[in-house]
C-alpha cells in the first residue's frame, strides 16, 4: 500500500519538477522565433498548409514581414494582430483564445474534470 | 459490355440482400442456404467491383468514371489503383469490403445460430443503404453518349505506389467496424450471453490493425510526396482516420476488461457503435468535400447530404437500439486506486476526450462558418496543446498498466519500477543537457523511453523466459506497448529535434550537411510514360568511396497540367536527410536540406503495434 502511493507522488513530482524548471531557461534566436510564429500562421494560397512549411510567394512574403518586425522589436502578439486585419483569422492556426472560442479551448478541459468526477464518485467506497 | 455486367450485379446483389432482410420476417430458410445468399451477395459485389476495375485496366472510355478518372498512358498499376481514385470507385470499393467482411464473417464457427444470422441480416441493411447510395448517386457504371479514344488522365498526387493501395487498407479498418458494429446490435438484441463480446473483440482488432496500416501508409505517403519533410499535419482528413482509430483502441482495451469485469459491456456496445459512426461521418466529412485539406480530390457536395442522411441512420439507429435494448447492469466496476480496471477505465475516458476534442477541433470552423459566415482554422497548434497533454497521463499509465493486477492495488516489484524510473529521468535530463533543451523533446524521450522499460521489467520479472509460441501471445501487450514507446521516440525526435538547412546552389557546387560534403551534380530532365521529371542529382559523403546518391525534384504531367514535388530522401536507421529541390533563380537553385532524427523509429513502432494486433486476434 505504502509504497504504492510512494510511487506515484514520486512520479508525478519528478516530472512535473523537471517540466516547470526548465522551461524558463528557453532561449530562441531571431530564426527560431520567425520559424514557431510562422508555422502557426496559414499559407492563405496553399491547401491546408503552414506559412513556414511552405514555399509559395505569399508565404514567402509574410516569412519577410515576421523576420522584420521581431527585429524591430514588435511582439508575437502584435503581429498577430496586424496579420488578423489584413487577412483574417483564417491565418491563424491556433485560435485566438477569446469570449468567442471560450467553448473551444475550454471542451476538452470541461470533459477531463467530468472524467475525473466520474471515476472518483464510482471509486468512492471500493476499499481493499 | 463491363459496365452492364458491373451494373447488374450490383443491382443483383442489393435485390439478394434485400430479400435476406425480409426473410426474417418472411420467408423463412436455413441457415445453410442463408449463408450461401450471404456469400453469392459477397461474390456478385466483388464481381461489380472487378469489372469495373476491368473497365480500368484496359482503358475502355465508353464508360464515363473510367473517361474522367484514366488516362491510357498511364503504368498499370495507377490503371488498377485508378479504380478507386475517385468518389463512385472508392465507394464500390467500400461496398466490396462491406461485403468481404459478411463473406468471411458466415463462416464464423462456435457461434449462436440466430445471433450470426441477425448480425449478417444488419450487415445486410448497411448493404442496401450504401449500395442504394451508389445506384443513385454515385454510379461508376454510366455509359458515355458518344464514343471517346483519350480520358482525362488520373490525379498526379495520387499516382504513387503507397497511395494505390492506401485507400484498400484504410476502408478494412473504416468498414471492418461496420461487422463490429452488426455484432454489437446483434447483441442488443439477443442479449443471450457474452459470447458476442469474443467475436466482437477479434472483428475489432483487425479492423484496428488495418486502420493502423491504413493511416500509417498515408502519413508515410504524406512524408515523402508533399516533401514538406512532416508526416502529421493535423489535418482534417488525418484527424477522421484518426477518431476511429481512437475510439477503437479504447474499443479493443475495453474487450480485454471483458476477462476481468462484466460491467463494461455497455460501455462496449457504445464504443462499437461510437466506432463505426466516426467512420461513416469521415466518409461523410472527405466526400462531401465541405473540409479543405491536402487529401482532397474528387469531392462533391451534392452527395454529401445521401451520406449525412445514411449516417444519421446508421447513428441513430444504432444509439436508439442501444438505449432501448440497453444490457443489464451487473455488478458494480471494481475501481481501486490504482487496479487494472481503474487504469483502463482511466484511458478509456482520457482515449475518448481525446477523440471528442479532435472531433470538436475539426469540425468547429464549419460550424462557426455555417453560424457566423466568417472562416477561421483550427490546426495543430489546437490539437497539440489540448490532446497532447491529454493523451501524457494515459501514456504514463499505460506504461504499468499490464503488470497491474484485477483485484487488488498492490503492484508487484514497485521498488524496480521507482528505481528504474529515476534512472531513467537522469539519463535522459542529462542527454537533454548536452542537446538544446526542449520540453517537449524531453517529455516526450522520457515517456517513450520509460514506457519501453517499464515493459521490460515487466517481462522479465513477471514471467519465466521461454521461447514459445505461448509465451509470445502471453506478453503480447507488453510488446504493442513498447511499439508504442518506440513510436513515441521517434514522433518526439523527428518533430522536435528536426534540423532545417537552406542552400542557393549551381551545378557542380559543394556543401557541408551533417559534417559531409555533398556535390550538387547536375539538373536533369526525362521524360517518363506519363510525366516529365525533373530531378537535381546530389551526391552524399563524396569524399568516402561508399557515397551515395540522391534525386529530388519535380515531376510534370501534362495530361493534368499539374506539378508534384518529388523529395530525395536517404534513409539512414538513425536519420532521414531529406532534400527538397525549390526554384531556380539567376541560375542558382534553392535547395532545402531536413535532417529528421529517428524517423525510422514511428514507423517501426507502427509496424509492431500492427504485429501485436494480429497476435491478439489469435489469442482468446
Amino acid at each position: 500500500m505504502k509504497s504504492n502511493h510512494f510511487f506515484k507522488i514520486l512520479n508525478i513530482g519528478i516530472l512535473s519538477f523537471i517540466f516547470f524548471a526548465f522551461t524558463i531557461f528557453a532561449n530562441e534566436n531571431i530564426d527560431e522565433r520567425v520559424k514557431n510564429l510562422t508555422l502557426e500562421l496559414r499559407c492563405m494560397t496553399c491547401q491546408n498548409q503552414s506559412i513556414y512549411d511552405s514555399d509559395a510567394e505569399f508565404s514567402n512574403d509574410i516569412k519577410k514581414i515576421v523576420k522584420q518586425k521581431l527585429q524591430e522589436g514588435e511582439s508575437e502578439r502584435n503581429i498577430k494582430k496586424f496579420l488578423v486585419e489584413r487577412y483574417g483569422e483564417y491565418i491563424l492556426f491556433r485560435p485566438l483564445m477569446n469570449y468567442n472560442n471560450i467553448f473551444l479551448w475550454s471542451f476538452p478541459f470541461i470533459l477531463l474534470i467530468i472524467g475525473l468526477f466520474f471515476v472518483l464518485i464510482k471509486s468512492k467506497g471500493n476499499k481493499v | 459490355m463491363s459496365s452492364l455486367v458491373g451494373f447488374l450485379s450490383l443491382v443483383f446483389a442489393i435485390g439478394i440482400n434485400f430479400y435476406l432482410f425480409l426473410s426474417r420476417y418472411i420467408f423463412k430458410f436455413q441457415k445453410q442456404k442463408f449463408n450461401l445468399f450471404i456469400r453469392f451477395s459477397s461474390l456478385l459485389t466483388l464481381l461489380s467491383f472487378f469489372s469495373l476495375m476491368y473497365a480500368y485496366v484496359v482503358s475502355d472510355f465508353s464508360n464515363y468514371n473510367v473517361f474522367q478518372n484514366s488516362h491510357s498512358n498511364k503504368p498499370l498499376i495507377y490503371k488498377i489503383s485508378g479504380t478507386w481514385g475517385n468518389h463512385e470507385g472508392s465507394m464500390l470499393l467500400w461496398l466490396s469490403i462491406l461485403s468481404i467482411f459478411s463473406f468471411f464473417f458466415s463462416f464464423t464457427k462456435n457461434i449462436d445460430e440466430s445471433f450470426q444470422r441477425l448480425t449478417l441480416i444488419i450487415q445486410s441493411l448497411l448493404h442496401i443503404l450504401f449500395g442504394l447510395f451508389i445506384v443513385f448517386t454515385s454510379n461508376p457504371f454510366l455509359v458515355n453518349s458518344i464514343l471517346i479514344n483519350e480520358g482525362l488522365g488520373l490525379n498526379p498526387i495520387l499516382q504513387d505506389p503507397g497511395l494505390a493501395v492506401h485507400p484498400p487498407i484504410l476502408y478494412g479498418g473504416y468498414v471492418g467496424y461496420s461487422i463490429v458494429f452488426s455484432i454489437a446490435i446483434a447483441g442488443l438484441f439477443q442479449n443471450t450471453d457474452d459470447e458476442w463480446l469474443y467475436v466482437a473483440k477479434k472483428w475489432s482488432l483487425i479492423s484496428w490493425t488495418f486502420l493502423t496500416g491504413g493511416i500509417a501508409l498515408g502519413s508515410y505517403w504524406a512524408y515523402y510526396e508533399l516533401g514538406w519533410g512532416g508526416w502529421w499535419f493535423w489535418d482534417p482528413v488525418e484527424n477522421i482516420s484518426l477518431m476511429p482509430w481512437i475510439a477503437g483502441l479504447a474499443l479493443v482495451h475495453s474487450l480485454m476488461m471483458v476477462r476481468g469485469e462484466q460491467a463494461i459491456k455497455k460501455w462496449i456496445v457504445f464504443l462499437s457503435i461510437l466506432c463505426f459512426s466516426l467512420s461513416v461521418f469521415g466518409t461523410f466529412l472527405v466526400r462531401s468535400g465541405i473540409l479543405t485539406s491536402v487529401h482532397s480530390f474528387a469531392a462533391d457536395a451534392s452527395r454529401g447530404i445521401f451520406i449525412l442522411l445514411i449516417f444519421f441512420i446508421v447513428t441513430g439507429f444504432g444509439f436508439l437500439v442501444f438505449l432501448l435494448k440497453e444490457p443489464k447492469k451487473s455488478n458494480a466496476l471494481n475501481l481501486l486506486f490504482i487496479n487494472k480496471v481503474s487504469a483502463l477505465v482511466i484511458n478509456n475516458i482520457l482515449m475518448i476526450i481525446a477523440t471528442l476534442t479532435i472531433l470538436l477541433g475539426t469540425i468547429y470552423p464549419i460550424i462557426i462558418e455555417v453560424l457566423y459566415n466568417k472562416r477561421i482554422s483550427v490546426g495543430g497548434p489546437y490539437f497539440n496543446a489540448t490532446v497532447i497533454p491529454i493523451m501524457i497521463p494515459g501514456f504514463l499509465l499505460m506504461s504499468i498498466a499490464p503488470i497491474l493486477s484485477w483485484q487488488t492495488n498492490k503492484i508487484q516489484n514497485s521498488k524496480k519500477y521507482v528505481l528504474g524510473f529515476i534512472i531513467l529521468s537522469i539519463l535522459v535530463l542529462i542527454q537533454s543537457y548536452f542537446l538544446d533543451f526542449n520540453t517537449w523533446g524531453f517529455v516526450g524521450l522520457l515517456l517513450g523511453f520509460w514506457i519501453i522499460l517499464a515493459s521490460i521489467i515487466a517481462i522479465f520479472s513477471s514471467y519465466k523466459v521461454k521461447f514459445t509460441i505461448k509465451f509470445v501471445k502471453i506478453i503480447n501487450p507488453h510488446i504493442a506497448h513498447i511499439g508504442v514507446g518506440i513510436a513515441i521516440i521517434g514522433i518526439t525526435c523527428s518533430s522536435v529535434f528536426q534540423n532545417e538547412l537552406d542552400f542557393n546552389l549551381s551545378e557542380g557546387d559543394k556543401f557541408i550537411v551533417n559534417g559531409k560534403t555533398v556535390l550538387f551534380e547536375e539538373i536533369e530532365t526525362t521524360n517518363q510514360i506519363n510525366f516529365q521529371a525533373l530531378r537535381g542529382k546530389f551526391l552524399f559523403n563524396i569524399e568516402k568511396n561508399q557515397s551515395k546518391q540522391i534525386e529530388a525534384g519535380k515531376n510534370y504531367y501534362p495530361v493534368s497540367k499539374m506539378i508534384t514535388s518529388e523529395a530525395g530522401i536517404l534513409h539512414q536507421w538513425n536519420k532521414d536527410i531529406y532534400f527538397i529541390l525549390g526554384d531556380q533563380k539567376d541560375n542558382e537553385w534553392f535547395v532545402k536540406v531536413l535532417i529528421n532524427p529517428f524517423v525510422s523509429f514511428i514507423w517501426l513502432g507502427v509496424i509492431i503495434m500492427m504485429y501485436s494486433g494480429l497476435i491478439a486476434v489469435s489469442r482468446r
